[in-house]
């Protein structure tokens, strides 16, 4: 009887004892009136074809009822709940803001762990129609993300180019290198740009600088390709690719959350 | 104590009329508000989204998805930001719907695209496994009645006053002797479309001057945001 305990159903159990009571009394009361009043008292003065109308008072009950809810009303609309005093759009707008503040802080300082459960959660519900729930684009109806970040991902891009991130340098043609030069350079940018730079790093270095940082924001900061920095950028831009169109999410997920998503799409390829 | 009003009939109908009206004024008076208008920057359909809109309501689309986002938060986190009523002003009639068997698409063009489309009237499970919508793979086949669409928009800009032909609006004319003007132009919509779709059978009947329901749904789909 663990739900007795709660007062609220305390309250409706009792109430409905009540309700019930009041019911089978008020119902034998008239029931039993039936069987033994006789009509009696006073016929109002309007007949209709010999259908007469007793001047009946209202029951006193009923009618001070009636009254109480006519002064009940007059307090709901100019005291109690005033029209004016509230708006649907002023508590969604304070459940919003006090929703986002309570988020940002409690996840402020959030490990890789639970970034990534988060991730995972709004991906499921955001990426997933797209890239498909394991991450791989459906058979190529999305980018396969099981290959983003890695070696893999890079050559993916120099075969394939890139458009629609929409920086300033326009798009990334498709094709610029090939064979072992591309190897090495996805190689090297896919391992972070650390260590010796290839000299066909100068094909990419025309756009996005020799330090592959997208020459203060003329083209996208490759020293960032497989961080979640890198996911949130696309997140933000949107995308047109060889494939199709990726929508920008730019304001509809929130800082955390981009971050968890970036996590999340990291470990799709990393296999941590 | 009504026995004086029950005398008069005449008079008693006209306070039965009047009392029975307020609650319709009620109703029909802040369809007037400010409110109501058209939200900035909200133009009214093309004749192609128009014949989407059309699809979209003879294959009874509304009957499991609604296009009303309401002000609570898990709402707005998965459909974007809530409804407002201005953003209704051109639908004739509004598709709110009543019923979410599938999501809400009242802001679909913002996060789905043409190619996503394709996909998925093609065979809803290929992008969304699990989903129990049926596929619409008849709409690749079978035209979109412009002739309609052409008719609806000339009639709401006639008879309604909807903006069409204004700078910067969509064109409709002014006489039904323009229909192959309006049609010529719904075919460019088509074809910005069909060039980010890959059924071939839909692009070649595009460069033959015809538009497949599903061209036109998506010009619609893509159209609310």
């Amino acid at each position: 009887m663990n739900w007795l305990s709660d007062n609220v159903n305390q309250l409706s159990l009792l109430g409905a004892a009540v309700i019930l009571i009041l019911t089978v009394y008020v119902a034998g009361k008239y029931i039993k009136q039936m069987k033994t009043d006789k009509a009696t008292g006073e016929l109002a003065e309007e007949n209709w074809d010999g259908i007469g109308e007793y001047k009946n008072e209202l029951p006193s009950g009923w009618a001070y009822t009636f009254l109480g809810t006519m002064v009940w009303a007059l307090w709901y609309w100019t005291a109690g709940y005033p029209v004016d005093a509230y708006s649907q759009i002023g508590e969604y707008n304070e459940e919003v803001a006090a929703h986002s503040k309570m988020f940002e802080s409690k996840w402020a300082n959030a490990d890789s762990q639970t970034l990534q459960e988060m991730g995972e959660g709004v991906y499921l519900v955001q990426c997933a129609p797209c890239h498909g729930i394991a991450g791989d684009g459906m058979g190529g109806k999305a980018a396969d993300l099981t290959v983003w970040g890695s070696k893999d991902g890079v050559l993916d891009v120099i075969k394939n180019g890139s458009k629609g991130l929409g920086f300033p340098m326009g798009e990334m043609p498709a094709g610029l290198l090939s064979g072992e030069a591309a190897e090495k350079v996805a190689e090297y940018v896919a391992g972070g740009m650390k260590g010796d730079q290839p000299a066909e790093f100068a094909t990419c270095a025309g756009c996005h600088g020799q330090d592959g940082k997208g020459m203060g924001g003329m083209a996208p900061d490759i020293s960032e390709y497989g961080t979640p920095e890198f996911v949130k950028m696309v997140l933000d831009h949107g995308k047109k690719g060889f494939i199709g169109t990726m929508v920008s999410f730019k304001g509809r997920l929130s800082p955390v959350q981009e971050q968890a998503v970036g996590t999340y799409i990291l470990s799709l390829s990393h296999g941590e | 104590m009504f026995h004086w009003l029950e005398k008069r009939p005449f008079l008693f109908s006209v306070g039965v009329f009047l009392v029975i009206a307020f609650a319709g004024l009620i109703e029909i008076v802040p369809d007037f508000a400010q409110a109501s208008r058209p939200v900035t920057g909200k133009k009214p359909y093309t004749v192609l989204q128009i014949a989407g809109r059309q699809v979209y309501i003879k294959d009874s689309c509304n009957a499991c998805h609604s296009q009303l986002i309401r002000p609570f938060k898990s709402e707005t986190d998965r459909y974007g930001p809530y409804s407002v009523s201005g953003e209704y002003a051109y639908d004739r009639p509004f598709l709110w719907g009543s019923k979410r068997t599938g999501p809400d698409l009242h802001r679909v063009g913002e996060y789905r695209t043409t190619d996503w489309h394709e996909n998925h009237m093609w065979e809803p499970t290929s992008v969304v496994p699990g989903s129990i919508m049926p596929s619409y793979k008849h709409m690749f086949h079978q035209n979109a009645d412009l002739e309609t669409a052409f008719a609806e928009a000339l009639t709401v800009k006639k008879v309604f006053n909807v903006p069409y032909d204004k700078p910067g609006m969509p064109k409709v004319g002014n006489s039904k002797s323009d229909f192959e003007a309006a049609k010529k132009e719904a075919l460019e919509e088509a074809k910005k479309i069909t060039a980010d779709m890959k059924n071939q059978d839909v692009k070649d009947a595009v460069n033959r001057g015809e538009i497949p329901e599903i061209v036109a749904l998506i010009a619609y789909m893509n159209s609310l945001h």
